[in-house]
């Protein structure tokens, strides 16, 4: 999936304030804004307090959009994640009512998502042929299988001691506390991609990964530190997914894969790799949040909800594509 | 420049123009009660929430739902989960609390995972109950069970007797593996064939999982027929199963014979003697529209008083033409029984069929 | 690429030969045309699927695609409005082909990449299911004679198998012998290149798209015939089956690289796989992870007999 064709960088900077303005980032914020008062305007109870305690478990996806944005930008892909989701759940679940104390099954949560990862890491450093679709996919059978199998006939588990789960579910004031640890991880992750070289190593790979390979770029490391940080952070969404359901059944986490790369993908980043900004990832998840909020108290049926957001991942990329194809035509034509 | 600066322009106005338009949608949509806050109209609204969208028998459950809740002048409010799945309903659940809804109704997709959302309903003052599938006890004030899990383990029991002619294999072709109310069914089945010596020379061979997917349901039907050459019945006891199972039966020819619990409107093409080369004698399944029916009456008490959701409060449910009571159910919560479980045979097929 | 192959045919002859010895009454004439007919609905989109990742693409929609199709056609019988199997199947075919145009001039003339179009197509036409479906299903007697079409037989083997068998001839010519076909390969060999000498991208792009929509129609509508049910979530999760069936087959996801036969093998060891492991008595709790366990290896053994049989490419992969 390494990008072949040559793809235009222009970072050439001009005019800062107002790049950034018309950038996709800035027209993201703009829709953002739109959404938050079209929603207000159509729901009286989209207030404050309302959109703030139905956010945990979207909130919880994103510390899986934060790493899957990485994947993206390496041109890679990982549809595992719901699955390690739901075994980590399900292991966390096990250890608790085994009697562990929490801080335990914390880690063992934790330990089981960076497991997973691990393995998919190395099943695609090991295997450069495979694609990371078909080797994650094989994956997500296999770790959803194991937690099936753990949770037996009946296929659902409830935690019996789930204080540790309410207490990392609680808010402070009027805000989730997994709201902090959210804006905390999407802060790193934008540092890492901006100011760190590791940043710049993903993007290189992205772009081609051949070049990467003979500028010294340790593209097989930089691939299994992404794949492990993705384990671990869906180990976090587990944590955080469970002090919402105080439990965990054959089905949790399921397509939970496809809403991370949405968001993603809706904030401009390519899944063809070597292209977006982890910023626009992240104001992008809160635009779907919001919606998604907003058109949920209408009573809107789901399935129209998803169509809109379809409508809206193809419109993202389509129009700024086309009006680039109209202007590059205008110009062919005074040419 | 000029490019982006058309860029943003476009995306712009097509993002106006998609919220305007979902503003405008969901607004016209008022049949099924998704319009308007109860601000608006004044009216108590009683939501229900489906086990998932797309799926007629869940359709019915709503339908009768809402007959109920307007001809008592309240709104009824339906809110589909986009899957199946207990993550889905917490989304739904979520929404519906924003909302202040005086009441939730809800089939549960899983029993443990709705727990932290509930309890958050009910601490906000809603009034919580389930039917078709419960949550744990602690979740729920009561619940609308379709018919208790031993009468339906007994029809079934008995059909797999008659129609296996008292003795010999028989098989079970399940939904998902984690489907609660199949799993209490199918415990329920094994313990009464267990301590009761006249099921004695049945032979229970295998429990297949067809996960309500016609394809893996279809190759786990097929997979039985070739293991087990001196099958006698497959009881399925959902829609999907019972559907895929007889139909490959039925193409097959096979002596077979499969009963379980299914849509008339499905199965009406597999109900028949075996005389026809129909694959199902009979089946069994309750009316979904009176599930519906009741829990909307059972919504309608708890919200006006009449029960709070403990053993032995009754309410009339006018339309059923009887008084119910709460009874406690087999987890050490509170139940309503709708009643027993209904046959449907090659006599009644035709009339039930259009209905559901 | 005919020794890769040949590996997958001593893959698939090693899995059934184990199956059978396990299960006798795996190898019967009629288990195995069983295991055909209730995998066309793999079978036929992975031809589709075939070509789409020839070019470089990838489509995820085509189970949201086949839904559709499937669902409007079920319905169609449901309300009495068309009573003819030929018009069912074309009204399907014509809902594919424009669900799959749409997609490829998206992506071909708009430019975006086939994951972002196909996703938004995922989401739109499973919603577009479940929207035209109206909570209704198509069950067998609302079919009426519509689902009587997947029980004939024609010379002892069902008609839904000769349509498959048909397609595959077809398309092997179609991508062997045809200018079209070399055309896909170019494409996606080196799109650049391609362009360059002559070949309209974007026309290839939307073509194939296109087709596989066309697919996915017949898909659809043989799946609520075989299954005499028309649900609109039906089919969920296929695409990725079928992009497995074409990866084990020795399709390369970037492009350019595979062939009918490899595409083929690969979705027959699927269908094994599927109908093999309630046989050999593996407890259905396990069989998910079996599943899973079974196509990182086939892939993975793949891998080493293609490395093993062609070191030159590990020099490559030194990195």
């Amino acid at each position: 999936m390494a990008g072949k064709s040559g793809r235009t960088i222009n970072a050439t900077p001009q005019n800062v304030w107002k790049k950034r303005l018309i950038s996709w980032e800035g027209v993201l914020v703009v829709i953002l804004v739109a959404v938050l008062i079209l929603c207000r305007a159509m729901s009286a109870n989209y207030t404050f307090e309302n959109v703030l305690r139905e956010m945990p478990k979207y909130l919880s996806e994103m510390f899986l959009m934060l790493p899957m944005a990485f994947i993206l930008m390496m041109g890679e892909i990982d549809i595992s994640v719901g699955s390690i989701v739901c075994l980590s759940g399900t292991l966390g679940c096990f250890a608790v009512n085994a009697g562990l104390p929490f801080p335990v099954a914390l880690l063992i949560m934790l330990g089981s998502g960076i497991i997973c990862g691990a393995i998919n890491g190395l099943i695609i450093v090991m295997f450069p042929e495979l694609p990371s679709m078909i080797v994650t996919l094989g994956t997500q059978i296999i770790f959803r299988g194991i937690a099936e199998i753990m949770l037996g006939g009946g296929g659902s588990i409830s935690a019996t001691n789930a204080d540790g789960f309410r207490a990392i579910g609680k808010s402070i004031g009027n805000i989730p506390m997994v709201f902090f640890l959210v804006v905390i991880a999407s802060v790193i992750f934008v540092l890492i991609s901006t100011k760190m070289k590791f940043g710049r190593e993903l993007m290189a790979i992205g772009s081609n990964r051949l070049t990467a390979f003979y500028s010294g770029v340790k593209v097989k490391k930089v691939l299994f530190i992404t794949y492990v940080t993705m384990g671990a952070f869906s180990a976090l969404c587990a944590i955080f997914f469970t002090a919402a359901t105080y439990g965990a059944n054959t089905t949790t986490g399921k397509g939970f894969e496809m809403d991370a790369i949405a968001m993603a993908v809706f904030g401009g980043i390519s899944s063809t790799g070597g292209k977006g900004k982890m910023i626009g990832g992240i104001i992008s998840a809160f635009v779907i949040i919001c919606l998604r909020i907003g058109l949920g108290q209408k009573n809107m049926n789901s399935q129209l909800i998803l169509l809109i957001i379809g409508v809206l991942l193809i419109g993202a990329v389509v129009l700024p594509n086309i009006s680039a194809m109209i202007t590059a035509k205008k110009k062919k034509a005074s040419v | 420049m000029k490019k982006k600066v058309l860029s943003v322009l476009l995306c712009a106005a097509m993002a106006t123009t998609m919220l305007a338009a979902c503003g405008g949608g969901s607004g016209s949509t008022g049949d099924t009660g998704s319009s308007g806050g109860s601000s608006d109209s004044g009216k108590k609204q009683y939501a229900i929430v489906p086990k998932s969208a797309g799926n007629p028998y869940n359709e019915k459950e709503v339908e009768g739902f809402q007959t109920i809740i307007e001809a008592n002048g309240g709104e009824c409010v339906v809110n589909y989960p986009q899957e199946a799945t207990a993550d889905a309903q917490i989304t739904v659940i979520n929404s519906l609390i924003s909302q202040n809804v005086a009441s939730i109704a809800v089939a549960a997709n899983d029993e443990n995972a709705l727990q932290s959302v509930l309890e958050d309903a009910m601490s906000k003052g809603i009034k919580v109950s389930c039917l078709d599938s419960s949550v744990n006890k602690d979740s729920r004030q009561t619940f609308a069970n379709q018919a208790g899990v031993n009468e339906v383990a007994q029809a079934l029991c008995d059909a797999v007797l008659d129609i296996s002619g008292g003795s010999g294999d028989w098989a079970i072709l399940s939904a998902s593996s984690q489907a609660t109310n199949q799993n209490a069914w199918i415990e329920a089945m094994k313990s009464i064939m267990e301590n009761d010596s006249k099921y004695a020379d049945l032979n229970l061979v295998e429990v297949a999982y067809g996960d309500d997917e016609t394809q893996k349901s279809t190759d786990q039907t097929q997979a039985l027929l070739t293991n087990y050459p001196n099958l006698k019945v497959i009881c399925a006891p959902t829609t999907v199963g019972i559907a895929a199972a007889a139909k490959v039966v039925q193409d097959a020819g096979s002596s077979v014979l499969v009963t379980g619990l299914g849509l008339p409107s499905e199965m009406a093409e597999y109900i028949g003697t075996s005389a026809d080369g129909k694959s199902c004698p009979y089946m069994f399944l309750w009316n979904p529209i009176d599930l519906g029916k009741l829990s909307a009456y059972i919504s309608l008490a708890l919200v006006d008083g009449t029960i709070t959701g403990a053993v032995g409060d009754t309410f009339e449910a006018k339309e059923l033409g009887t008084t119910y009571t709460i009874t406690e159910a087999a987890d050490g919560g509170t139940e309503v029984i709708l009643g027993a479980p209904f046959a449907f045979t090659p006599d009644n097929i035709a009339e039930w069929k259009d209905v559901y | 690429m005919k020794m890769r192959e040949l590996s997958l045919i001593f893959v698939l002859v090693l899995l059934i030969a184990v199956v059978s010895i396990i299960n006798p009454a795996f190898f019967t004439i009629e288990n195995l045309l069983e295991v055909l007919k209730n995998n066309v609905v793999t079978l036929i989109p992975t031809l589709g699927m075939l070509m789409v990742l020839l070019i470089g693409g990838i489509d995820i929609s085509i189970a949201s695609t086949m839904a559709l199709a499937g669902m409007a056609v079920g319905l169609l019988f449901k309300y009495n409005m068309i009573s003819s199997t030929f018009l069912g199947i074309v009204i399907a075919l014509a809902i594919g082909a424009v669900c799959g145009l749409l997609m490829g001039v998206i992506i071909g003339l708009g430019n975006v990449p086939p994951i972002i179009a196909t996703m938004g197509g995922m989401y739109i036409f499973r919603a577009l299911a479940y929207l035209v479906g109206n909570s209704q299903w198509a069950g067998a007697e609302a079919l009426g004679t519509y689902k009587e079409f997947a029980l004939k037989d024609i010379l002892g083997v069902n008609v839904t198998i000769w349509i498959t068998i048909l397609c595959y001839i077809i398309f092997f010519i179609l991508l062997k012998w045809t200018k079209f076909g070399r055309n896909i390969y170019a494409v996606g060999s080196n799109a650049e290149a391609a362009e360059i000498s002559g070949i309209k991208v974007a026309r290839v792009k939307i073509a194939v798209y296109t087709i596989m929509g066309l697919l996915c129609g017949l898909t659809g509508a043989l799946n609520t015939s075989i299954y005499a049910s028309a649900q609109p979530n039906s089919l969920t999760g296929k695409e990725m089956d079928v992009i497995a069936a074409c990866v084990i087959g020795g399709v390369s996801m970037s492009g350019g690289r595979g062939s009918v036969g490899g595409a083929l093998l690969g979705g027959l060891v699927l269908a094994v796989i599927a109908k093999a492991l309630p046989l050999v008595h593996i407890p259905s709790i396990a069989q998910n992870t079996i599943k899973g366990v079974l196509i990182v290896v086939v892939i993975i053994v793949n891998v080493l007999t293609q490395r093993a049989m062609n070191r030159r490419a590990l020099a490559r992969r030194e990195m």
